[in-house]
């Protein structure tokens, strides 16, 4: 039988009650942004440390309603004084104090996992309003790789993530690999994760950061090693040339139009800072921070009006430019894989 | 009416004066554990986030204070039970309101008290044993 991710270790599968009240928690768990579907050892750390808390609270809260309704319902009658004591002092002093002290010691003793170092892969990521800009340092470089609003992982292996941000605070949080970090301006912040299971996942940013910090989301992607191997020396390449005559006109119109001041697509003269770098923005799998998909309309949609889909947006409207302008520059920003 | 039953404008004062000048001491273990707490907080932070002491160093010294934080916590705590007497005398309250009841009280307050501030110690100490470092 295949184990629902979301099933709780199948020790505790038994506490059919306290599934019974779990159910509408349930129904949201099997998706990609879910911490009770852990995809990492961070996640499922967490995980059990959730399920573990919830039942126990489920047990007390059942005990406490239990002994109310037995003293006020069916055994009336005043108890003695001894019987009062020790379950004043039983149940009110040593039983939370044995409770409180275990899961502290537990919660402190998973506590420094989240910034073990890793295993060669260093990942810095900073917060932008409403982005965010990813470096890949693999062990040993002396410079980056550059790319943004898509984060990557070998699977198996431990990747030490350096966060900063650039104006206000965002926070890092990929529920389904790990807990979150906040990010602040001029300071680093470290998280370490290992995310276990090939897959596509969310991460949204955690912490309000202006009109657009719903619209702040990414897609996290776990891979085999090998093939994030490939993947990131793909990364390092300059962009592709346009391929077509429609993708030829987009590359003139991206120079024309200034997107370069803002925008760095690598092999070519544009290497703006402000946005995202659109050198391989053609194999991401979101555009704009998770806000969007990348078919052509997505790609024609955010050109035109990116202020529509994201409140506040640093990048103006191109509404000016032809329907035909537009569909050409979004296919030579796909064609750059 | 007598000059002896008239109301005696410092009556209270004088009734209460015994008890008024250890009252502050039921205090006292609470205070141990708030400033232990500091003591944890602050050096360790001073360690971890200037680099002003050796983190390992630190985490000794106060390994050290929270030993002697609980010792003397005890002790406040072991007086306050013998002011208390209930384990002589098995009366655990005592709800009259004459000068020896009072005393009493505020022995019993005391040692709740010291047994929540042992506590609260132990709780803010459990971070130097499991942690050990800056992590
Ligand atoms: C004033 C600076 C600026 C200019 C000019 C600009 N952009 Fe942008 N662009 C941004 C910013 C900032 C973002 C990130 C917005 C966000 O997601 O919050 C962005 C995002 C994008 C994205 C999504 C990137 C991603 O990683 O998903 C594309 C595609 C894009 N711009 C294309 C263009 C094109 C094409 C032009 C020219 C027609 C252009 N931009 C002009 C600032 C600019
Ligand atoms: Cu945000």
């Amino acid at each position: 039988m295949k184990r629902n991710q979301c099933d709780p270790p199948s020790s505790v599968r038994a506490q059919g009650l306290a599934l019974f009240v779990l159910l509408p928690v349930l129904a949201g768990c099997d998706g990609v942004q879910s911490a009770l579907a852990p995809a990492g050892e961070d996640a499922s750390v967490l995980a059990t440390l959730f399920w573990v808390m919830l039942i126990g609270a489920v047990v007390l809260f059942t005990l406490m309603n239990g002994l109310f309704f037995y003293l006020t319902r069916i055994r009336v009658h005043a108890q003695s004084e001894t019987v009062a004591r020790w379950l004043m002092i039983g149940g009110g002093i040593v039983l939370p104090v044995v409770v409180v002290g275990t899961l502290l010691v537990w919660g402190l003793s998973i506590l420094p996992d989240h910034r073990q170092g890793g295993d060669g892969l260093r990942i810095h990521v900073t917060g932008e309003q409403w982005w965010w800009r990813v470096e890949y340092w693999p062990e040993g470089a002396d410079e980056p790789v550059i790319a943004a609003n898509e984060i990557r992982f070998p699977a198996g292996e431990r990747t030490e993530l350096v966060l900063e941000s650039a104006h206000v605070i965002h926070s890092f949080w990929i529920p389904a690999l790990g807990g979150k970090m906040d990010m602040f301006p001029g300071r680093e912040t470290f998280l370490s994760l290992r995310p276990t299971r090939p897959g596509t996942f969310r991460g949204q940013c955690a912490e309000f950061c202006g009109a657009s910090h719903t619209w702040m989301a990414f897609d996290a992607h776990v891979m085999e090693p090998d093939a994030f191997d490939d993947w990131l020396a793909a990364q390092t390449e300059d962009a592709a040339a346009p391929a077509s005559a429609a993708a030829e006109r987009g590359a003139e119109l991206f120079g024309r139009e200034g997107c370069g001041a803002c925008h760095a697509i690598r092999g070519t003269d544009h290497v703006g800072t402000v946005g995202p770098d659109l050198t391989h923005i053609g194999s991401r799998t979101t555009l704009a921070a998770g806000r969007l998909g990348v078919s052509q309309s997505d790609f024609q949609d955010w050109i035109a009006h990116p202020d529509a889909l994201k409140p506040g947006v640093e990048m103006p409207p191109f509404d000016h430019l032809s329907d035909d302008e537009i569909s050409d520059l979004a296919r030579y920003l796909r064609g750059l894989e | 009416m007598t000059k002896d039953d008239a109301p005696q404008a410092d009556e209270d004062r004088r009734e209460f004066a015994e008890e008024a000048d250890t009252l502050w001491e039921i205090t006292i273990a609470p205070a141990i554990w708030a400033l232990h707490f500091l003591l944890c907080y602050g050096l360790m932070s001073l360690a971890c986030a200037k680099d002003l002491f050796p983190a390992g160093t630190v985490r000794l010294v106060l390994i050290a204070a929270s030993v002697a934080a609980l010792a003397a916590i005890v002790g406040l705590g072991l007086r306050s039970l013998r002011q208390w007497g209930a384990l002589k005398t098995g009366e655990i309250t005592h709800p009259r309101g004459t000068p020896e009841n009072r005393h009493r009280f505020l022995g019993h307050a005391a040692f709740l008290l010291s047994v929540i501030a042992f506590l609260g110690v132990i709780f803010v100490s459990m971070p130097l044993l499991v942690i050990g470092g800056c992590q």
